[in-house]
């Protein structure tokens, strides 16, 4: 088990180089750098090439790269030249927020994508299967900025019980804290379920033909037993893959949903790092998110090693 | 979502708001303290230090109206009142100012508010070392003296007969900011502000939340009756009103572009709308240099072309106002004849026609659904009279360095509400200015601009602007598509709103019923 450790750990770095890279030339690739951006209506030639000075952007693009890598490196992540705030404590600020957003998306979309995904697999074919099926490929189309309109029209503005935007920190009010979340999150996880219900869905399918569970019904267990224990476990494989991939979609999604509900997270941070050309900010911000999701998919790697003995034993 | 007017209820709303026109003009309304009023505007504001901030937007202005003070402000006609200035006298050649400041009062950390604050706050700005970029509008400003604690000179280089009234917006450059609190706190100051306003700034979630505190050692504190404002960016405008529907804001920014809601508050008698036809319009720059708009009957033809009310129709639900010229009607320039255009389709075409070669330009917008949407009405305009129009979206934060680097055809631009209408016309029209985006050059019209910026009398002023509005109009460099009008919506309780000057909400003084 270590040792599989250490080597999908290695196989880390060049990820995390790239992603590197890949950060650096997209911020450094956007049109109009912070210069124009800085001197708006004062922007001449001269001043223009004073300031990129300054700022050490007229080097080359390799320098600018490694300097930076270089800072990271050290666990300086820079400061935003527009609020001065450093990027480590900007991200530390607003990540719970993202995270907590993207943990209740996971556990709605889990919760109801689990028990239909269950019940279709056992009533293949009924009309609760087709239903729901094509009620997920439905979901599945409809993107988060309408749902997000949707729900607030009628769980803020119809029946008044949740509100429309904003956030309230847990320390200040738990319960307004998750009243809150329960918009941005059933919206993103109204595109979540569908996709774990279809993956475990077949899955499960597949696996309730196997011998062993044709040996637990011969045994007289429980249909609940069966199920919940036997067969779920087996099952579940392609959706812990599933579900490491869909946080990088989550991410995604946060952007959106952040911004139509006013949450102060991660993703709100992003779009105005991108409006503003906060080069240092949007950077930063990209290369520890990306960083979080290998990290993930890595972590997520290592649970169908648990799930999955013949890959915990090298026979995979 | 079908929309069905209930005129019943517009017109019981109209009776209620004429019966408390009718109490507000008999007797003096009672205030009511006490109360927190949380405001929904539109974007995040990132702080305050001009050097570090620039410019402030109009989320930015709304803060900066509650935690500083300017030296004057707007009264409902638009003339200068005295705030931290209580008087002031200009000399003969209006280029020298002199202000007599409001004695003891005192910045939020306790430090005394004097003409040498002001003077720091103004020379810091202007200190090429700092390099802010708020240097640029008060470029005219020579210097600024303050021979005593409350005596305070601005010399000019260049006459400006409405200077009180110009430093009344709350900008980064007019707002009065602790000397001792900028140079104490560093990097640290640009969030955590300290002016001499009415509310101090207790805390800011980044990208959530300022909550504000009345100022108990105000020096107008009388006027004062909120304890508490929360400010909140809700960035989406469709759950920015459902905010104000669900009840968990109290009065929101909105424009034009989601007119469905505006119509749809006007018949709702829980809601107030707040309308404030400003001056200024949105208008477009033609680059005279770039052929075939080098051509005058060329430009006069795809101003002619244009069907203002018809774009106000399919993209804004009819609200916008046409403009006809660069000033509008909320501005005390009225012209007789601003030598506008007619629209006329036939005519325009003739003139394409005329012109013989082939008539083929872009057209820069935003990358926004609503840039594009703006583009392809205009393409579609362009195109019935010959002209083949390709359309260029750019980025919001490119934009403006397109425009200076005069990289466009025609581009879109904004002439906003300001008191004076001088400081915009002078920079977009004077052949010498660095933002003369048309690229285009007219004794004339120089003559004109620098008569009207060097004389107090109005009546004169307005001569000289209707001859300049007549002869862009003629000369069709650039062309106005609608006048701005600036709109809050409010929870009917929500009392004491100024004109939305700017398009500022400023709730300092507001109070709740």
């Amino acid at each position: 088990m270590l040792k599989l450790i250490g080597r999908r750990l290695l196989y880390l770095l060049p990820v995390l180089l790239a992603v590197s890279v890949l950060t650096f030339l997209v911020a450094a690739l956007l049109p109009g750098d912070m210069a124009e951006v800085l001197l708006g209506d004062q922007a001449t030639p001269e001043t223009l090439a004073a300031l990129r000075h300054d700022m050490g952007l007229d080097q080359p693009l390799l320098v600018r790269y490694f300097i930076w890598l270089s800072h990271v490196l050290q666990g300086d992540f820079g400061r935003s030249f527009r609020t001065g705030q450093t990027v480590l404590s900007a991200v530390a600020e607003r990540l719970p927020i993202s995270l907590e957003l993207m943990l209740g998306a996971q556990l709605i979309g889990l919760s109801i994508g689990i028990p239909v995904a269950i019940i279709c697999a056992v009533r293949q074919g009924s009309w609760f299967d087709r239903t729901m099926t094509g009620g997920a490929f439905g979901m599945l189309s409809v993107p988060s900025f309408l749902s997000a309109i949707l729900l607030i029209w009628l769980f803020a503005v119809q029946f008044q019980i949740l509100p429309a935007t904003g956030y309230t920190p847990f320390s200040e009010d738990p319960w307004g804290n998750l009243r809150g979340f329960v918009l941005p999150a059933l919206t993103l996880a109204l595109g979540e379920w569908p996709v774990i219900t279809r993956v475990l869905r077949s899955d499960m399918i597949a696996t309730l033909q196997e011998d062993f569970i044709a040996m637990a019904r011969a045994k007289g267990l429980k249909q609940s037993r069966i199920l919940l224990v036997h067969a779920l476990k087996p099952s579940s494989l392609t959706l812990v893959t599933v579900t490491g991939i869909n946080i990088g979609r989550l991410i995604g999604g946060a952007v959106i949903v952040e911004t139509i509900f006013a949450m102060p997270g991660i993703g709100r941070l992003l779009v105005t790092a991108i409006y503003s050309r906060d080069l240092m900010m949007l950077q930063g911000v990209v290369l520890l998110v990306a960083s979080g999701f290998v990290m993930l998919n890595f972590i997520v790697d290592l649970l169908y090693a648990t799930l999955d003995p013949r890959i915990r034993h090298g026979r995979g | 979502m079908g929309l069905s007017i209930d005129w019943r209820a517009v017109l019981r709303n109209t009776l209620l708001a004429t019966a408390a026109f009718g109490l507000l003009a008999g007797s003096a309304v009672a205030q009511k303290r006490g109360g927190t009023l949380t405001v929904g505007m539109e974007l995040d504001i990132t702080g305050f230090d001009p050097l570090k901030v620039g410019v402030f937007d109009t989320s930015a202005y709304m803060a900066a109206a509650l935690i500083f003070d300017t030296l004057t402000m707007l009264d409902d006609k638009g003339a200068a009142q005295p705030k931290l200035a209580v008087s002031w006298t200009s000399s003969e050649d209006l280029k020298t100012w002199t202000f007599k400041l409001r004695a003891g009062v005192k910045f939020q950390d306790g430090t005394p508010f004097n003409a040498a604050a002001v003077k720091w706050n103004i020379d810091r700005q202007k200190d090429p070392a700092n390099k802010c970029r708020c240097a640029f509008y008060i470029s005219n400003v020579d210097a600024v003296d303050a021979p005593d604690e409350l005596t305070l000179i601005f010399r000019l280089n260049t006459p400006s007969s409405m200077l009180p009234e110009t430093l009344s917006l709350p900008s980064s450059n007019n707002v009065m900011q602790s000397p001792t609190a900028i140079q104490a706190k560093g990097d640290d100051y640009n969030r955590n502000p300290v002016g001499t306003g009415p509310y101090v700034l207790k805390s800011w979630v980044a990208g959530d939340r300022m909550a504000l505190e009345k100022n108990p050692d105000y020096w107008d504190k009388d006027r004062v009756y909120l304890d508490r404002i929360a400010l909140k960016p809700l960035p989406d405008a469709q759950a920015r009103f459902a905010s104000l529907q669900s009840g968990s804001v109290d009065i929101i920014w909105h424009d034009e572009s989601d007119s469905d809601n505006l119509k749809k508050v006007a018949t709702m008698p829980a809601f107030t709308l707040h309308t404030y036809v400003g001056s200024g319009a949105g208008v477009s720059a033609i680059n005279t240099k770039n052929p075939p708009l080098d051509d005058v009957n060329v430009r006069r033809a795809l101003v002619m072309a244009l069907d203002r009310k018809g774009i106000a129709d399919a993209i804004y639900g009819g609200m916008p106002r046409p403009a006809t010229n660069p000033y509008g009607e909320g501005s005390w320039v009225k012209c007789a004849d601003d030598g506008a255009l007619p629209y006329d389709v036939a005519k325009a075409k003739a003139l394409i026609q005329a012109y013989g070669k082939p008539v083929k330009f872009a057209l820069v917008v935003t990358s926004t659904p609503r840039g594009r949407a703006v583009g392809q009405v205009y393409q579609q305009m362009w195109k019935t009279i010959g002209a083949d129009v390709s359309i260029e979206q750019i980025d919001q934060a490119s934009f403006p360095p397109r425009a200076f680097a005069r990289k466009f055809d025609v581009i879109g631009w904004r002439i906003i509400d300001l008191a004076d209408p001088d400081p915009q016309m002078y920079a977009n029209f004077h052949s010498a200015s660095p933002v003369n985006l048309a690229n285009y050059s007219n004794p004339e019209l120089d003559r004109l601009l620098q008569h009207a910026r060097v004389t107090a009398d109005r009546t004169e002023r307005t001569k000289d602007y209707c001859a300049i509005s007549r002869l862009l109009n003629s000369e069709a460099t650039w062309f106005w598509t609608f006048q701005n009008t600036y709109y809050a919506i409010s929870k009917a309780r929500v009392k004491g709103l100024p004109k939305m000057y700017s398009g500022v909400i400023d709730v300092s003084h507001a109070w709740l019923d």
